[in-house]
């Protein structure tokens, strides 16, 4: 039982620290480029204290119930990721979260939060069926939508999947809310709706939303260590290089629109996943 | 008398008996209601009392077997008249040919051929034939329950007299009865009367409130499902002539002959009888015309009876179609109807439509799950069935107890319905989280479905894109129901108290069967089907684990449980919390939705939900999905030959 505890707290702490980690890199090596300094690492953790802190205001009470849930089911979603649980069942856990976030927002009047919350729709559309995908390729590859059996694989899996190691990392971009596909939400307000799905979650609440989001990249982040097997420096690089990859295209690119998102996603993403499918099987 | 024979009895012809007392009794409100409560009760009880009984087989005595076989050959004639007779009143071309095709048929068959074709084949009851009488008799029976208060209030409405109410019920305890004995009978005579019988109940409830677009819709179900009900007798015919009996258990169980086309003949035109029903694209427009009928028959035809005849009847013939190009053309038929319905959701924003697409969109994937025809596919076809049935069943309910408070069945209109009637509010909502979210049954089942396709591309790649959509049209819904503006306190609006019957026990039902679904499975579902296969899955602490994946449903449903108690408090401090009006760029007025435009003047603030018909509208997409589901069509029909 103390075991168990202790693991989850573990898998809590590592989720935790992977989604600053990445939070805090973000903002220095983005700032970098843009020929600024950029805050201390630890920004994120300084941000979201000063929010939890701050005085709940309300817009619809059911934003309380929708951030709570949206937290919970990331968490859930890492720690059966970290107790290598069935990965289609980690993905549709993580699903929960997604959506309860969208409901809350949809739930306020406001109309940036609306068209926030209906491109975040959108955007979910564009990656949830490409993550499928790749969950289904490491399955025909290994035989098994186990964690278990997966982290256990002897054979890289990348040489492969290297298709399907782009679609995920594509899958990323979208994930994480990154330009060309910042549509629901981005730190800039490059899209003019002010922060888009998150626009009426504040102090707390906003709090809830962005650990949670820390979660949801860890996540997406642990996924990409399973192209790599155990005990190669690879299993940590994949997941770094991933990330390297979609800061660089989060600065070479502007926004798309949702059409010629859904049409990269559904088109090309879709197309990569497929060839790389049939070349397997 | 034997337990399981009584049962069967009540089971089948209570609902008949029901039938002609609410014709007798029905013109009095109290007495009608007596009726159908009544009748309602003993099937239900009848049907659970047969829970511990399967698999069983009666056979029919000897001396019942003559007057039987001429009151099926009665019925026959009946049913095949009144079609004609219908035909001829409306001058409808098609519904006169294809009754006419059937009736030629069936007495060539019954007079040429089948002239020996041995006593009937009783009755057999196994874990399927159970599981869909306990549907259709539980579910069942909880709607026509509701269905009292709601058709008052509809009588009110339309100022219906004198009342049409007797015949309504009549019809709909006549349905209950018809799905009974189609799911319990062996003699694939007797099932063509039954199959016939629901078309002709679904017919009149469609076009129950006898206005000019009922009459069109439920004409149009009735020369769609004769197409099923000719596929179907010529089936029946090709099947006796390729197996040499008219018992579908004995047909199933001979050994089939390499390259027997004949026997694909007919599993394939059962396929497309079942496709019909099923309302599968190309013949969609049956189901979705269907919405003009008052919502309890909605329920009840996407729910427990009607589209589920194609499921459970392909599930019966599910031991006749591994390793045949039928059954993956079955996949990719279903699976394409799962995508394409997807989208077409997404388009709609007339509540009932929404809920239509998803009954076709389910019934897809689960036709594609029959198709792919491994263990665990089955597994999952028969999850989705049953967890679909009780969802369906209560949504529509909801839908229909909004419609008759708010006027409306356009999502649009249910904004801020969580202030006008926040319970009905919640049980919509629960509803569209047991829809797609774990560890709920419906998501249990569409993981199983995925795992199991997973060798199947085609396929597998349009249930990721149907997924995705799915997801998309539900939770554009969930928003809206709760979004404001919300009342101050939680006061549950006043509803009769059937309502609230109906709704609550199939909302804690489902909760409750979905927390159960690993015993479920090891208590008789995993049976359905075909018995041995390498991927059966075995209940491990509380959930269901394959040699490839695991699902841990209870404990899931624990954390889910201790996620929404947590919510829930939040929830309620955020209650008390100070309310501030939305983000509207600093110009907000006085009142919360209205912000000062140009000159001052103030401005309402209007959002509405993207429904992106120009991607996904109907106009857009009727041409290349009804394309599409032809060409499958052609595709399941000329593989055979």
């Amino acid at each position: 039982m103390t075991a168990g505890a202790l693991f989850v707290i573990v898998a809590l702490a590592a989720g935790l620290g992977i989604g600053v980690i990445s939070a805090g890199f973000d903002r220095i090596l983005t700032a970098r480029l843009q020929s600024r300094v950029g805050p201390p690492l630890l920004q994120p953790v300084y941000d979201v204290v000063k929010l939890a802190l701050k005085e709940p205001l309300i817009v619809n009470a059911w934003q309380a119930f929708c951030a709570c849930t949206t937290l919970a089911a990331a968490i859930l979603a890492w720690v059966l990721f970290f107790l290598q649980s069935d990965l289609l069942l980690v993905f549709f856990v993580q699903a929960v979260g997604a959506v309860f976030l969208v409901v809350g927002a949809l739930a306020a009047a406001s109309p940036y939060s609306h068209i926030g919350a209906h491109r975040e729709l959108l955007q979910m559309l564009a990656y949830e069926p490409l993550l499928i995908l790749v969950f289904i390729g490491m399955y025909l590859e290994t035989g098994s939508f186990r964690l278990e059996a997966l982290f256990a694989w002897p054979k890289p899996l990348l040489l492969r999947l290297p298709f399907l190691f782009l679609v995920l990392a594509f899958a990323l971009i979208v994930k994480m809310r990154k330009s060309p596909f910042d549509l629901s939400s981005c730190h800039h307000a490059h899209q003019e709706l002010v922060r888009g799905v998150l626009t009426d979650y504040s102090g707390p609440l906003l709090a809830l939303a962005e650990v949670a989001h820390w979660f949801e990249v860890a996540l997406i982040l642990g996924l990409f260590t399973l192209f790599w097997p155990d005990g190669g420096v690879g299993r940590f690089l994949l997941p770094v290089a991933a990330w390297l990859g979609v800061i660089a295209v989060d600065n070479l690119t502007s926004r798309a629109n949702w059409r010629w998102m859904l049409g990269c996603a559904w088109g090309l993403g879709l197309g990569l996943a497929i060839v790389n499918l049939v070349w397997i099987r | 008398m034997d337990v399981r024979v009584c049962g069967i009895l009540v089971v089948v012809l209570a609902p008949f008996a029901g039938a002609a007392l609410c014709g007798i009794l029905g013109r009095s409100p109290s007495g009608r209601r007596a009726v159908v409560l009544t009748t309602g009760g003993v099937v239900m009880l009848a049907a659970l009392s047969l829970l511990g009984e399967v698999p069983f087989r009666l056979e029919i005595p000897a001396v019942l077997h003559a007057p039987l076989e001429i009151a099926f050959f009665a019925a026959d004639a009946v049913l095949l008249a009144a079609f004609l007779y219908i035909g001829a009143k409306y001058r409808h071309a098609a519904i006169l040919v294809l009754s006419f095709l059937q009736a030629a048929g069936l007495l060539v068959f019954k007079g040429f051929l089948a002239r020996s074709a041995g006593p009937p084949g009783g009755v057999v009851c196994d874990a399927l034939a159970l599981l869909l009488v306990l549907i259709v008799s539980v579910v069942g029976s909880l709607i026509c329950f509701q269905a009292l208060p709601y058709m008052d209030n509809h009588e009110r409405h339309y100022r219906v007299s004198p009342s049409r109410q007797p015949r309504f019920f009549a019809i709909l305890l006549l349905f209950l009865g018809a799905m009974n004995g189609f799911v319990l009978f062996n003699d694939l005579g007797s099932l063509y009367v039954f199959f016939e019988l629901t078309t002709l109940c679904s017919f009149l409830l469609i076009g129950h409130d006898r206005t000019h677009v009922a009459v069109k819709n439920a004409l149009r179900a009735l020369w769609m499902n004769s197409v099923g009900g000719l596929a179907f007798a010529l089936g029946m015919i090709e099947a006796y002539r390729s197996a040499g009996t008219l018992d579908l258990a004995q047909a199933l169980a001979a050994p089939r002959l390499e390259g027997d086309a004949i026997y694909f003949v007919a599993l394939a035109l059962f396929g497309l009888a079942c496709l019909v029903k099923s309302a599968q694209f190309p013949f969609q427009g049956w189901l979705l015309g269907a919405m003009v009928a008052p919502t309890p028959v909605s329920a009840l035809l996407h729910s427990s009876t009607m589209v589920k005849i194609g499921v459970y009847f392909l599930l019966r013939l599910a031991p006749g179609f591994p390793g045949t190009f039928l059954g993956q053309a079955l996949a990719l038929a279903g699976a394409f109807g799962f995508l394409a319905a997807a989208a077409l959701a997404v388009g709609q924003s007339n509540g009932k439509k929404v809920l239509a697409y998803s009954t076709i969109s389910n019934l897809g994937l689960m036709f594609a799950c029959i198709g792919v025809n491994t263990g665990s596919a089955l597994l999952a076809a028969t999850l989705l069935l049953t967890f679909h049935a009780v969802l369906k069943a209560m949504l529509f309910l909801s839908v229909g107890a909004i419609e008759q408070h708010i006027e409306s069945r356009d999502i649009e209109d249910m904004r801020g319905l969580y202030a006008a009637m926040p319970l009905t509010a919640m049980i919509t909502l629960a509803g569209v989280v047991m829809m797609i979210f774990p560890p709920f049954g419906v998501l249990l089942g569409k993981w199983m479905a995925i795992e199991a396709a997973a060798r199947h591309l085609p396929a597998v790649v349009m249930i990721a894109l149907g997924s995705a959509l799915t997801v998309l049209y539900w939770a554009r819904w969930a928003g809206t129901l709760l979004s404001d503006p919300l009342g101050t306190r939680f006061h549950a609006e006043r509803q009769p108290l059937l309502t609230w019957l109906a709704l609550g026990s199939l909302c804690l039902g489902t909760a409750a069967l979905s927390v159960a679904a690993p015993w479920l499975v090891e208590g008789g579902m995993a049976s359905i089907g075909q018995p041995a296969d390498e991927t059966a899955y075995t209940v491990v602490r509380g959930g269901l684990e394959s040699a490839s994946g695991s699902f841990a449903v209870l404990p899931l449903s624990l954390a889910a449980a201790c996620g929404l108690l947590l919510s829930a408090l939040a929830l309620r401090r955020a209650s008390r919390a100070r309310p501030v009006p939305p983000y509207l760029s600093g110009l907000q007025t006085g009142e919360a939705a209205v912000f000062r435009g140009p000159m001052q003047q103030p401005v309402r603030v209007a959002a509405r939900n993207y429904y992106l018909d120009t991607l996904f509208g109907e106009e857009r997409l009727n041409p290349w999905v009804n394309f599409g589901g032809a060409i499958l069509l052609t595709l399941i029909l000329g593989g055979v030959l």
